[in-house]
């Protein structure tokens, strides 16, 4: 039947300079045809397990390298990186980087032509088809939105119909439909063209939907490979990992019923039914008014496009934020959402309408009168680190403000985000997760009313994202307002009090998150897909739940009452 | 008031972005794009090399006005030609002002006159050129003619990165202007603001370095599984990819024409 495609066995592998074992005596065998999620805590292996596929380990990265990998029949000690990357794959998480032409087709074109195919262009045609970028054939790679960088990205490593492909982190910078895209252009080229996919995933709501099989990396070894049911229902296995499964799936095994538990929102409607008579819950509005911070009144934005057009990236925008407003800003990328944050933040000016600010029309509206009120923390944490080291980045603002009690403040707020240790270290040299917390550090020590934030969350496992809305919570004692723009629902269900949705630069809903998960038609417009367990509780007929721990009470409160009732 | 804020649009950073970019990527078809790239490519290094030993200012003016007509033609951004006419200017200025310290007078100006429609001529050529050749051609030109092909990659890459550098060396420019504080007065021809932003300027160097060091790890990385060493060792591949370059009537023709406009013009130094 299926043969081995892959066979790691027994391999040790420690990078140059590091006194850590990456890889302590992993062992993996990948079928052919299988579609293959990789899972485990940050520094568990995944990457590096992946680079040993292709040769890049033990020849790009020449560290203490012990065990054998055969790929595609090849051992990979006595075959180039060149030679196994023929038949494999490669997409990185920063793909971005691996983007190296200048013009799309060209760039999908790229692997076949250096090895000399002469078909070349017509197999970049075909990835750019089966990716669906055909309409951008001839764009300059620059032009293109994140989601469709990745689309190319994953083209160019096609292109050579590789009979693996492995793919770093696929959704972490998408917003949900272009995750959805990808991970169905995954399933095409798996079983439409039968190539083996790796994926490394945080997600597992897409691991459920896409994969087949998962396997878990702990400290270096793959500890367990399963058939993805079974996996994802090991929730005890994953959890003590810091690796969190479905919500459904946990819902179920907190309710401790039995050990087959639902994966998808489908299973999980047929598991928890209760027949309960159809009810409408009539969701709670905003109805705090408190003093208004910060105001955009009938804003618009246009700029030039490099045709020389001129494109309305906002129209109309008219919002006013409040005191104590934790605000999610959502909608799909090229929403406008970027040019909202813009806007608030002076970067960019109305071309028509105005900005309040505690009331007050600004009349002149720059980067540096607002900054003293709006904090903006930027998607891209390295694009704010200026400094040489963590503490003179946070102390950077104040500094140049001559303040006082300085370095008692930065004293505080390193210890706020847990960041006294790390305070000498230069911040472009720290994990993703550390990097994040001191930008939102260097926002807080700005000291403004209103804190912006652009995708706090992108880019973080699970448990690193889960501190980042800890850090949230311990931002709030240092502002009024915090604003955050993000795809993330589930950071929009558990944090947010008011969300507001965009959609083709204009803002089309502004309410609770109960009010908006519950109507459809914004959902299917502005692109968003609410948290699993959001969607259970409207199935069911259930009162809007925004966490899982609540969903727990409102359901044993209901069968209780079921019960109680003898139905 | 007014002005000040007209020029604030007209020059903001972003409309001095997009202009850059539209000439370095020739969005835009003219006349030039039309031609094959090697013709471009040998016809620049005439126009790039020979005006320097020519000093008959005949010969001189025909050449400029033959760089005036094909700027036009190839609708060379505004924005170019205004740093250009700037730097030529200046430069005159500046040498002149060098020359009076020296016990130069009026005169003096003359063959700086003459040095400056020489090097407006060659400057011309080149914007002409740039602006039409998009990367790709020029990468694949430089390859077909015989240069190395690390070296045509390297100049196709830097097409590629350079808007994302700029994107982010904005970036940057922003963080310092949203934690700095510029300075209140602007001082006497708003010097204290200029020398703010020049600093700030400067110092955004720094950071965009060490970011751009730390990606072009996966870059480099990328590039070994994308095989790029694989076709180092390959001369087919040069074949493969290059193969659509073709001479047609237009390449000879425009040969035609400029040996032809040459003639006349250097005809006439002699009988003028």
């Amino acid at each position: 039947m299926s043969k081995p495609l892959i066979e790691i066995q027994n391999v040790t592998f420690q990078y140059p300079g590091s006194d850590v074992r990456v890889l302590n005596g992993a062992n993996l065998i990948v079928e052919e045809g299988e579609f293959l999620a990789i899972i485990g805590g940050n520094g568990s292996g995944k990457s590096t397990i992946c680079k040993l596929m292709n040769g890049l380990i033990p020849h790009f990265y020449v560290g203490e390298f012990e065990g054998e990998v055969i790929s595609n029949g090849h051992i990979t000690t006595t075959h180039d990186v060149a030679t196994l990357s023929k038949s494999i794959g490669y997409v990185y998480q920063d793909f971005e980087n691996q983007l190296l032409r200048p013009t799309v087709l060209d760039d999908a074109s790229f692997v076949p032509l250096n090895y000399g195919l002469s078909d070349f262009k017509e197999r970049g045609k075909w990835a750019l088809q089966v990716t669906g970028l055909t309409h951008l054939a001839n764009e300059f790679v620059w032009q293109l939105s994140g989601g469709q960088k990745h689309l190319l990205a994953l083209a160019g490593a096609i292109a050579m119909r590789p009979k693996v492909l492995i793919v770093d982190e696929p959704v972490a910078q998408l917003d949900p439909q272009h995750a959805k895209r990808i991970y169905d252009v995954l399933r095409t080229l798996n079983e439409e063209y039968g190539m083996t996919i790796i994926v490394i995933e945080h997600h597992t709501e897409f691991i459920a939907e896409y994969c087949k099989s998962v396997a878990l990396m702990d400290q270096g070894k793959v500890l367990w490979k399963k058939d993805v049911r079974e996996a994802l229902c090991s929730v005890e296995d994953l959890i003590s990992r810091q690796i969190f499964p479905p919500q459904v799936t946990m819902a179920a095994h907190y309710l401790n019923r039995d050990t087959a538990y639902p994966i998808t929102i489908e299973e999980a409607v047929a598991y928890f039914q209760l027949n309960l008579p159809a009810h409408t819950f009539l969701p709670e509005s905003v109805k705090t008014e408190n003093s208004a911070v910060l105001a955009v009144k009938n804003a618009t934005v246009s700029y030039k496009t490099l045709q020389k057009q001129m494109k309305k990236a906002l129209n109309n925008v008219s919002a006013t934020f409040h005191k104590g407003d934790q605000i999610a800003l959502v909608g799909n990328n090229g929403a406008g959402k970027s040019s909202l944050l813009k806007l608030l933040t002076g970067i960019v000016r109305p071309t028509e309408g105005s900005i309040e600010l505690f009331g007050k029309t600004l009349k002149k509206i720059s980067p540096e009168i607002l900054s003293n009120d709006v904090a903006f923390v930027f998607q891209n944490a390295e694009e704010m680190f200026i400094d040489d080291s963590v503490r003179k980045e946070i102390e950077f603002y104040l500094k140049a403000r001559k303040v006082e009690n300085a370095t008692a403040l930065v004293d505080q707020i390193l210890e706020d985000f847990d960041l006294t240790s790390l305070q000498h270290q230069d911040a472009r040299l720290l994990s993703g997760g550390q990097q994040r917390r001191v930008s939102l550090a260097i926002g807080a020590a700005m000291r403004p009313s209103v804190v912006i934030l652009d995708e706090p969350t992108a880019n973080l496992d699970i448990a690193t994202k889960n501190k980042v809305v800890l850090m949230l919570q311990r931002l709030k004692k240092h502002v009024d307002t915090i604003i955050v723009a993000t795809h993330d629902m589930q950071l929009v269900a558990e944090w947010a009090n008011r969300i507001l949705v965009m959609h083709q630069g204009e803002l089309i809903a502004d309410d609770t998150s109960e009010v908006i998960f519950n109507q459809q038609e914004i959902l299917n417009c502005a692109g968003l897909v609410p948290p699993q367990i959001v969607t259970l509780c409207h199935e069911l007929n259930l009162p809007h739940c925004a966490t899982i721990e609540v969903f727990l009470d409102c359901w044993r409160q209901v069968e209780q009452r079921g019960v109680l009732v003898g139905n | 008031m007014e002005t000040s804020k007209l020029l604030n649009e007209k020059f903001s950073l972003e409309y001095v972005k997009g202009e850059l970019v539209r000439t370095a990527y020739s969005t835009e078809v003219n006349l030039l794009t039309k031609l094959d790239p090697r013709v471009l490519l040998i016809w620049y290094s005439y126009f790039a090399i020979v005006p320097w030993f020519i000093h008959s200012h005949v010969v001189l003016i025909g050449y400029l006005l033959f760089m005036i007509f094909l700027t036009y033609k190839a609708k060379v951004s505004p924005l170019i030609l205004v740093v250009l006419g700037l730097g030529l200017l200046t430069e005159m200025g500046i040498i002149f002002l060098i020359s009076l310290l020296f016990g130069g007078n009026f005169e003096t100006v003359l063959p700086m006159f003459w040095l400056s429609i020489k090097l407006g001529g060659i400057s011309l050529a080149s914007v002409a050129v740039f602006t039409s050749l998009n990367p790709e051609k020029f990468s694949d030109a430089l390859l077909r003619m015989g240069f190395p092909s690390a070296f045509s990659f390297s100049v196709a890459y830097g097409y590629r990165i350079l808007p994302t550098l700029l994107e982010e060396f904005q970036q940057i420019i922003l963080s310092y202007r949203l934690r700095g504080q510029a300075p209140s007065k602007n001082g006497i021809f708003y010097w204290r603001k200029l020398a703010y932003y020049l600093i700030v300027f400067i110092r955004s160097f720094y950071p965009l370095i060490l970011n751009t060091a730390k990606r072009s790890r996966t870059t480099v990385e990328a590039l070994e599984t994308k095989g790029f060493s694989y076709a180092a060792k390959d001369s087919e591949m040069i074949k493969l990819k290059t193969g659509y370059l073709k001479l047609t009537y237009i390449d000879y023709s425009f040969m035609m024409i400029s040996v032809l406009y040459l003639i006349i013009v250097h005809a006439l130094h002699f009988v003028l």
